[in-house]
């Protein structure tokens, strides 16, 4: 089976400064390679493929591009040079209490999230007891979204968008927030996943959850791909290179 | 349990997952208008309403009207109706990417989307408010014309100059914010610009020609066409048809050529 993301010579830049000179012909123009003055590239020259099935984790200090390179594979940024392949949906949990509406109960948004990522109302209704049972929230179905606590929130979230039955999971550090219990339920999800063959694109600080979830890592540093190996390796030199005080 | 139950949602064609999530935004958009105000659908008709006995009040009993035609409140509903189209569609257009930023940020779903469902969002508030016109008519007596047939061709052309614009604006507000006010501004002098309170055929002779290019005149007058046959000027609404889709071409390169650096900027 052929790679289920091929990421190719890709590079992808910024304005430095907020107040950067902005002018219509810059936004119009086609000439996507050229660097302007006031623009760094956040990746550059990153090449890699992944299979399905594999777990991935992605390490790098702050500001390396880490969060930036999960987007581009989401299809939430788009690159200014080469080329981002995905062959199979994509279940993004980046800013996954992004799409949920305040003012809407938590069925609507239930229904309302879960198919701007691509479930059709008859799959949402199959599998809508499973996300409010995960969530824990039965008993608020009908209240609206601005009502429940935050760490509410983020749990509807997080298992509205574990449920999708897309082939590829995205995970951005969102796991860092909710409770003990709650975090274990949401790591025993992922688990779960990828008993099922899931594709695992994992960004994390963790080192633990990071050898617990993955078996090859990526480690980026100042936009380029430094080391594409297994998971321990690429610990091992992270920490060879950033030593812990 | 139907196949369609099983299948993966990634296997459903993009349009099909498109069109879906065009419907689900729009669908929330009306839903968090209509759920979080007491009067609900009336605000959609009241809006219109109130407006336009303003401007009969102003226009037949403090001055002496002789613009437009007779029954002039059926003729006002008639511009107002779909300009409150045009005007919000446009005003909203320029905070499409600001308001939803997070959901921008989180889904893949094409960008245009967050244009289209402000356009269709309106364009439902606009059908639901026909009804308004629909009254006025009996009441004041107005004899519908089989030039009615005309009117789903208006909604057409309107859609089309509507989305055109707001794919040109939503983009560009992002970078220059200036530009929010800038439309403002320019909607409110449309407003006097286009054949609503008056008719096009009331301009001096010498300004018609450049009002024919104001795509909006030949759109109101197929909507009028429905109860003033006279008001059919089809050299007006050529122009007004390769105009709007003039500006659906343009918009949609302009889009397509920003949305990369929108992405990163919002």
């Amino acid at each position: 089976m052929g790679p289920v993301i091929s990421v190719t010579d890709l590079g992808i830049r910024f304005r430095r400064n907020i107040r950067g000179r902005r002018s219509f012909k810059d936004l119009l123009s086609s000439s996507a390679r050229r660097t302007r003055p006031g623009e760094f590239w956040a990746l550059r020259g990153v090449s890699f493929d992944v299979s399905p099935g594999e777990a991935i984790g992605v390490v790098g200090r702050n500001g390396q591009g880490k969060s930036t390179l999960l987007k581009l594979v989401a299809n939430v940024l788009m690159a200014d040079e080469g080329t981002v392949t995905v062959k199979a949906g994509v279940a993004p949990l980046i800013e996954i209490t992004g799409g949920f509406v305040d003012d809407l109960s938590v069925r609507d948004n239930v229904y309302l999230t879960a198919g701007l990522h691509g479930m059709t109302k008859a799959q949402v209704t199959q599998r809508f007891a499973e996300i409010i049972d995960f969530a824990e929230i039965g008993d608020f179905l009908e209240t609206p979204y601005k009502h429940l606590s935050s760490g509410m929130k983020v749990r509807l979230a997080f298992s509205v968008i574990s449920r999708l039955e897309e082939p590829i999971l995205l995970v951005d550090e969102v796991l860092a927030v909710g409770d003990k219990a709650f975090r274990t339920k949401c790591y025993k999800r992922i688990e779960e996943l990828l008993a099922g063959g899931r594709t695992l694109f994992f960004v994390s600080h963790n080192e633990r959850d990071l050898e617990r979830f993955c078996t090859r890592g990526l480690y980026l540093d100042e936009g380029t791909l430094k080391l594409d190996a297994p998971i321990k390796e690429v610990l091992a030199q992270y920490n060879k290179d950033y030593p812990t005080l | 349990m139907s196949s369609s139950l099983e299948q993966s949602p990634f296997r459903r064609s993009a349009f099909a997952r498109y069109r879906h999530a065009l419907w689900l935004l729009t669908a929330r958009d009306l839903k968090v208008r209509y759920s979080t105000s007491v009067l609900g659908y009336v605000w959609s008709v009241l809006d219109p309403l109130i407006m336009s006995v303003i401007y009969w009040f102003v226009f037949t009993q403090v001055f002496q009207r002789t613009a437009g035609a007779e029954p002039y409140i059926v003729f006002l509903l008639a511009g107002l109706l779909p300009w409150m189209w045009f005007n919000g569609s446009v005003s909203d257009a320029t905070k499409a990417f600001t308001r939803s930023a997070k959901l921008v940020r989180s889904t893949s779903i094409p960008r245009t989307i967050w244009v289209n469902s402000i356009v269709l969002g309106k364009g439902f508030e606009f059908l639901l408010a026909l009804p308004v016109l629909a009254i006025f008519a009996v009441l004041a007596g107005a004899t519908l014309s089989w030039e009615v047939v005309f009117f789903p061709l208006a909604i057409l052309l309107q859609a089309v100059l509507t989305v055109g614009i707001g794919l040109i604006v939503a983009p560009l507000v992002v970078f220059f914010r200036d530009l929010e006010r800038a439309v403002k501004l320019v909607l409110r002098f449309l407003f006097y610009a286009s054949p609503i309170v008056y008719d096009f055929a009331d301009l001096p002779a010498a300004a018609q020609p450049w009002a024919a290019f104001n795509p909006l005149a030949g759109i109101f007058s197929l909507y009028r066409a429905a109860f003033f046959p006279t008001e059919l000027n089809w050299s007006v609404i050529g122009i007004s048809a390769l105009i709007s889709c003039a500006f659906l071409g343009l918009g949609m390169w302009v889009f397509s050529r920003c949305q990369r650096s929108v992405l990163k900027e919002i």
